[in-house]
C-alpha cells in the first residue's frame, strides 16, 4: 500500500465516528458530575428531601384548614328574630355547626359602634388588624320580616378578606353553616304553611362514575407525572449543560479536550450523554420520589370532587420512561447549543432561563383542560409525546398509535434538527473562542453606519424582523373597532401595513445600505417573468386554499375568533371588489414583500446558504400574521415567495404571486355569484364554502409544480458566494448576471426601480 | 517537522468590525528545535498556535505538522501534537492520574498502555506525590505538571506550549524550561510562545518577533543581533516594533494626505485599514 493511500484509509478512519472516544468522554463526564455538588443536589439531593417536605407542609394545610379554630364576630345578634334561631345562646343552634370544625363566636351588640361610625369601615378595621377571621353584620332592619327580602339595607353582610388565607376558609366554613340554617328555615316555613318540603326537591339525582378506581388515578396521574417528568428533566439539563459545556470554556479545559483527536461530533455526543443522563436521572429521581411520597400522603387526602386519589398505576407509567428517552435527548441537545453561546456559566444562566420560558408553555399546553391527542396537537413537539404518553397510560390505545408516527415524527426532527444545532455550535469559531469583549451598541452601531453595504447587515436583517413583530403584536393589543363602513376597513388593513411593516422597512433599507434600492432588492423584471409570476400565483391559489382548510381542520378556529373576524369577511364582501383588491392583494403584496424578500430577506442572505434565509424569513412572515391558523400557511407562502424572489434576484416577482393570491382570495365568492360561463367548472359552492374542482385543484398544482420548475431552472440569476464579511463590496447573494436581468434580450422592465 | 505558510487569520467581530489577528505568517520548524514565537500581548501569538494545534481554521494559507495538513487533515495533525496552553486548564473534579490517562485513552492508547505511560511520565517529571490529587487541591506548579504530562501522554513529535509559563512562579517556570530542553534532546519539535524576552534568549533555537499580526523578523538569536546590530535583545525588539509602528502611521497617514490632496481618492481603504487593526 503507497503512503498516500495508507494515508486516506487512515484518515477516513479517523472521520468515523468512534465509538470509544464517544464512551470516553461520556465518561469523564460523567465522573465529573457525579463528583459535583450542585448536580448531586439537583439530581439526587432535591428529590429526595422536596416531595417529603411538600407533603408534609400539604398535610399541615389540610389539618389547618379542617381543624384551625376560626373567630367569628357577630354584630347585632339581637336583631335575630326569627321563627328558626341561628344561635343557640352563644354558640350555633344545635344541628347547624356540625361538621365545621371549631367557630369561635364572639357576640357584638349594634350599640358596640360607636355612634357616627359607619359600620363597614368599623368591621372592616376589626379584620384588617387581625382581631376576627370574619364578621357577620345583622342590621337593625333584618328586624323587619317584609324588609328582608326587598331591601338591601336588611341584608345580612359577611365580612372577610380575600387576601388572608384563615379569612377564606373562615368563610367558607361560616357559608355552609348559613346555608343550612337557611335551609332549615324554609323547611320550618314549608312545615308551617302545611307544604310538603320534598317541593324543595322534585326529584333525586344518582351521580354514578363508571370509570374504575384505577382509570380515576390514571385519569390524575398521567396529567400530572408527566407534567412534573418533563419540567425535571429539562431542570435537570440545564445545569449540566452550563458546567459542562460554558463551564468548560470558563476553565480553559474545552480548549484542551479539543487539541485531542475526539472529532467536534463525537464530543457533542460525549457531552450530550451526559447531559441526557443528568436529565433523565433527575426526572426519574423526581418522579419516583413524588410517587413515594404521594402515595402515602393522598390516602389521608380528598382532592377537589372529593373523590379519593389513589396510588398511581405503575405498570402503564412505564410508558412515561420511554417518552422521557428522546424528549430528555431533546432537551439535552436544546440546552447544549443554548449553553455553547455563553462563555462563562454565569452567562450561561441568562441563556437558559429564556429557553425555559420558551419549553415551558410546551409542557403546559397538555394540562389546559380538554386538550386532547390529536392531528393537531400531535404535530406540536413535546405537547404531542406529552399527550401520546398520557393516552397509553389512561388505556387508548387506539388514540395512541393512530398518532404514533406524526409524534415520533415531529419528536425525531425536533431531536435531529437540535443535535444539529449541537454539533454546528461546536464547529462554530466565533461561539467557542468568541470576543471576550462586552458588546458596545454604541461602537456598533457606529460600525454597522460606517461600514454598510449594499445590503444590510444579518442582525439588521434580524432587528427589522424584531421591529415589525412587536410593531404588529402591540398594534393588535391596543386594538381597534371592527370595521362598519368602507373608510374604517381601508384604515383597519392600511394603517398596519404601512406604519408598521412598510415603514420600519424602508428606514432600514436607508439607514442599514449604501443602495436601499439593493437592499429592497429592487430589481427589474422581464415582462414575462411578471407573467409567469402571475400565473404562479394564480395557479398556486387552489394548493394554498386546501392547505387553509387541512390546517383550519387540524387546528380548529374557535367560535369566539371566527366571530370576531365576520365583520371584516362581512365588509369584504360588501365593499367594491376595486376596493378590496386595492386593500387587500395590493398594499400587502407591496408592504410585506419589500420588509420580508426585501430588506429582511437580502440581510439574512449574507454569510449563510439560502435555504436557511428563506426558512428564517418565512417563518417571520409567518408570524407577523396574528391568527395561528393563517401563521402557518403564511409560512408555507413564505418559502414559495422566498425561493422566487432568491432565483429571479428581485422582490417583484413575489409581489405578483403575493398580489394575485390574495387577489384570488377575495374574489372566488364574487366570481361563484357571477355567473359567468364556465365558472362552475372550477368551483364549486356548498354550504361549507367554496371550493375548486378537484380536477382543476390537480391541474392547477401540477401546473404551478411545473412553473416553478421553470423559474429556478430558467428564471435563476447567478449569485456570488454568500460570505458574512460586511467589507465585501458587492452585496453578496446579489445578482451579478446581466445587472439582474433575467436574460439579456429582457430589456422591457417591469420596473423603473433600478 | 512544521512547516507553517501565508497563514491568515481574520476575525469577524460584531462591534469592531473584521479583525486581522495573523496576516501571511510562514515559518518551519525542525525536529529538536525550539522555535519561539515572541510578541506582545495581542500580537497573534495564540491565534498561530490554536491553527497549528487545529482548534482554529485559518482564513487563509496553510501549516502542515509532520507531513498532514492542518486544513485537510485536522485529526491526524491532533494525534501528533501535544498542547500546553497558558491556562493550566485542569479539571477540578479529576486526580492527576485520571486526567493523564484519559487523555491517553483518548489517543488510542490501551488501558494497559496508558497505566505504563503514566507512571513513566509521573516519574520523570515528579508527579508521583500527588498523583491522586484533585485538579482543584493542586497548586499551580502542578497543574502545569499535569498540563505537560497530559500533552505527552502519546509522545507527540511535535509540542506547542502557548505562554506555558505565564502566571507561574520562578522555581516552577525554571523547572518548565528545564522540561522543555529535556524534550529537545529528545529529538521534539516545540513550539513556544511567551511574551518574556529572556525565556527566549535561553531556550530557543529559532525566533519570530511577531507584532499585530505579522512576523516583524525571524531566525536565531544570533542572526537576529547581526542583522540588526543590537546585542540587546530588549532593545532589539522594541527598535522593530517601533519602525513597524512608524511605517504603519505613514501607511495610514498617506492615503488620507492624498485624499486631501485628490477629493476624487476614495478613503474607504483608509476606513477598512483602521477597522482591520
Amino acid at each position: 500500500m503507497s503512503d498516500h493511500q495508507e494515508k486516506g484509509h487512515t484518515l477516513a478512519a479517523s472521520r468515523r465516528m468512534r465509538w470509544k472516544s464517544i464512551r470516553l468522554i461520556y465518561r469523564r463526564e460523567m465522573i465529573d458530575q457525579l463528583r459535583d455538588r450542585r448536580t448531586l443536589f439537583t439530581i439526587a439531593i432535591l428529590p429526595i428531601l422536596l416531595y417529603p417536605l411538600l407533603g408534609m407542609v400539604l398535610l399541615q394545610i389540610s389539618q389547618f384548614k379542617r381543624e384551625h379554630p376560626i373567630s367569628l364576630c357577630v354584630l347585632g345578634k339581637d336583631h335575630l328574630q326569627v321563627p328558626t334561631p341561628l344561635f343557640n345562646g352563644d354558640e350555633f343552634a344545635e344541628g347547624i355547626a356540625e361538621d365545621s370544625g371549631s367557630i369561635e363566636v364572639i357576640h357584638y351588640d349594634w350599640g358596640t359602634i360607636k355612634l357616627g361610625r359607619d359600620v363597614t369601615e368599623e368591621t372592616t378595621r376589626w379584620i384588617q388588624e387581625g382581631r376576627f377571621d370574619l364578621v357577620l353584620v345583622i342590621p337593625p332592619e333584618f328586624l323587619d320580616e317584609s324588609a328582608r327580602t326587598t331591601q338591601d339595607v336588611a341584608n345580612l353582610k359577611l365580612f372577610y378578606d380575600v387576601t388572608s388565607d384563615e379569612s377564606r376558609i373562615a368563610r367558607d366554613r361560616v357559608l355552609t353553616v348559613l346555608t343550612r340554617w337557611q335551609n332549615l328555615w324554609v323547611r320550618g316555613e314549608l312545615a308551617q304553611t302545611g307544604v310538603d318540603e320534598s317541593v324543595l326537591n322534585p326529584f333525586r339525582l344518582d351521580e354514578v362514575d363508571v370509570a374504575p378506581q384505577q382509570s380515576k388515578s390514571a385519569a390524575f396521574w398521567s396529567k400530572m407525572l408527566p407534567f412534573i417528568m418533563l419540567v425535571w428533566a429539562l431542570t435537570g439539563a440545564f445545569y449540566p449543560a452550563i458546567d459542562l459545556v460554558a463551564g468548560e470554556k470558563e476553565r480553559g479545559t474545552l480548549e484542551t479536550l479539543l487539541c485531542s483527536p475526539a472529532s467536534r461530533a463525537e464530543i457533542v455526543w460525549g457531552k450530550l450523554g451526559a447531559v441526557a443522563t443528568a436529565s433523565m436521572a433527575t426526572a426519574l429521581l423526581n418522579c419516583g420520589s413524588m410517587l413515594v411520597t404521594s402515595s402515602m400522603i393522598f390516602k389521608q387526602l380528598t382532592l377537589g370532587t372529593g373523590a379519593a386519589v389513589g396510588a398511581p398505576p405503575l405498570l402503564p407509567m412505564l410508558w412515561l420512561l420511554i417518552a422521557l428517552v428522546p424528549l430528555s435527548l431533546l432537551f439535552s441537545a436544546v440546552a447544549l447549543s443554548a449553553a455553547a453561546l455563553a462563555k462563562s456559566s454565569k452567562e450561561g444562566q441568562y441563556y437558559l432561563m429564556p429557553l425555559m420560558m420558551v419549553t415551558l408553555p410546551l409542557v403546559m399546553i397538555p394540562m389546559l383542560p380538554g386538550t386532547e391527542l390529536s392531528a393537531g396537537t400531535s404535530l406540536i413537539p413535546v405537547t404531542g409525546m406529552f399527550l401520546l404518553v398520557r393516552s397509553l397510560v389512561e388505556g387508548d390505545y387506539l388514540v395512541a398509535a393512530l398518532h404514533v408516527p406524526m409524534v415520533l415524527g415531529v419528536t425525531s426532527l425536533c431531536l435531529w434538527l437540535a443535535m444539529n444545532w449541537a454539533r454546528k455550535q461546536f464547529e462554530d469559531e466565533a461561539v467557542l473562542f468568541g470576543s471576550q469583549e462586552p458588546f458596545d451598541l454604541r461602537r456598533w452601531l457606529a460600525l454597522s453606519w460606517k461600514q454598510r453595504d449594499e445590503v444590510p447587515a444579518r442582525s439588521i436583517s434580524y432587528l427589522c424582523g424584531a421591529v415589525i413583530l412587536v410593531a404588529l403584536f402591540f398594534a393588535k393589543l391596543s386594538g381597534g373597532e371592527m370595521p362598519t363602513d368602507a373608510g374604517s376597513f381601508a384604515k383597519m388593513v392600511i394603517v398596519p401595513q404601512v406604519t408598521f411593516i412598510l415603514l420600519p422597512a424602508l428606514v432600514f433599507a436607508v439607514l442599514s445600505s449604501r443602495k436601499p434600492t439593493h437592499a429592497l432588492r429592487l430589481k427589474g423584471i422581464s415582462w414575462q417573468t411578471a407573467g409567469i409570476s402571475v400565473a404562479l400565483g394564480a395557479l398556486f391559489h387552489p394548493t394554498y386554499l386546501l392547505l387553509g382548510e387541512a390546517v383550519t381542520t387540524l387546528y380548529p378556529m374557535n367560535a369566539q375568533a371566527e366571530e370576531a373576524m365576520r365583520p371584516i369577511a362581512d365588509q369584504m364582501s360588501q365593499l367594491p371588489w376595486g376596493l378590496v383588491i386595492v386593500l387587500i392583494a395590493v398594499t400587502p403584496a407591496i408592504c410585506e414583500e419589500l420588509a420580508f424578500r426585501g430588506v429582511i430577506f437580502s440581510g439574512l442572505l449574507r454569510g449563510r446558504k439560502p435555504f436557511g434565509a428563506i426558512v428564517t424569513t418565512a417563518i417571520l412572515f409567518g408570524s407577523s400574521h396574528g391568527v395561528l391558523q393563517q401563521s402557518i400557511c403564511a409560512t408555507v407562502m413564505g418559502v414559495v415567495l422566498g425561493i422566487v424572489a432568491y432565483r429571479t434576484g428581485s422582490v417583484l416577482p413575489g409581489v405578483l404571486v403575493h398580489f394575485t393570491n390574495n387577489a384570488m382570495s377575495v374574489s372566488l365568492e364574487r366570481f361563484a355569484s357571477s355567473g359567468l360561463t364556465g365558472v362552475e367548472s372550477f368551483l364549486s359552492v356548498s354550504e361549507t364554502g367554496i371550493r375548486y374542482q378537484t380536477w382543476w385543484l390537480v391541474t392547477s398544482a401540477t401546473m404551478s409544480v411545473f412553473i416553478f420548475w421553470y423559474i429556478i431552472r430558467y428564471l435563476s440569476v447567478k449569485t456570488v458566494p454568500l460570505n458574512g464579511d460586511p467589507n465585501t463590496g458587492n452585496g453578496a447573494g446579489q445578482s451579478i448576471a446581466s445587472g439582474g436581468y433575467p436574460n439579456k434580450q429582457a430589456k422591457s422592465h417591469f420596473s423603473t426601480a433600478e | 517537522m512544521i512547516d507553517v505558510t501565508s497563514l491568515t487569520k481574520v476575525y469577524p467581530d460584531a462591534s469592531r468590525g473584521n479583525f486581522l489577528a495573523v496576516d501571511e505568517v510562514s515559518f518551519e520548524v525542525r525536529s529538536g528545535e525550539i522555535f519561539g514565537l515572541l510578541g506582545a500581548n495581542g500580537a497573534g501569538k495564540t491565534t498561530v498556535l490554536r491553527i497549528l494545534s487545529t482548534v482554529l481554521a485559518p482564513t487563509s494559507g496553510n501549516a502542515t505538522i509532520a507531513g498532514h495538513s492542518v486544513v485537510d487533515e485536522p485529526e491526524l495533525v491532533r494525534r501528533k501534537i501535544g498542547f500546553v496552553s497558558n491556562n493550566t486548564a485542569i479539571y477540578d473534579r479529576m486526580t492527576a492520574a485520571e486526567m493523564v490517562e484519559h487523555f491517553g485513552q483518548l489517543h488510542g492508547m490501551s488501558k494497559d498502555e496508558v497505566v505504563v505511560r503514566c507512571d513513566e511520565l509521573f516519574k520523570q517529571l515528579r508527579m508521583e506525590d500527588f498523583r491522586n490529587v484533585l485538579g482543584a487541591k493542586m497548586s499551580t506548579g502542578m497543574q502545569q505538571k499535569v498540563s505537560i504530562a497530559r500533552a505527552l501522554v502519546h509522545d507527540p513529535p511535535v509540542l506547542i506550549f502557548d505562554e506555558a509559563t505565564l502566571g507561574l512562579d520562578v522555581m516552577v517556570a525554571r523547572n518548565l524550561l528545564a522540561i522543555i530542553r529535556d524534550l529537545r534532546t529528545q529529538g521534539k519539535c516545540l513550539v513556544f510562545s511567551t511574551h518574556i524576552m529572556s525565556e527566549v534568549e535561553r531556550l530557543c533555537d529559532q525566533i519570530a518577533i511577531m507584532h499585530r499580526g505579522t512576523i516583524l523578523d525571524r531566525g536565531s538569536l544570533i542572526e537576529l543581533r547581526e542583522r540588526h546590530q543590537e546585542n540587546d535583545f530588549e532593545e532589539l525588539f522594541f527598535s522593530l516594533v517601533s519602525q513597524h509602528e512608524s511605517d504603519e502611521t505613514n501607511a495610514l497617514i498617506q492615503p488620507l494626505a492624498d485624499s486631501e490632496l485628490n477629493p476624487h481618492q476614495p478613503t474607504d481603504a483608509v476606513a477598512r485599514g483602521e477597522g482591520m487593526r
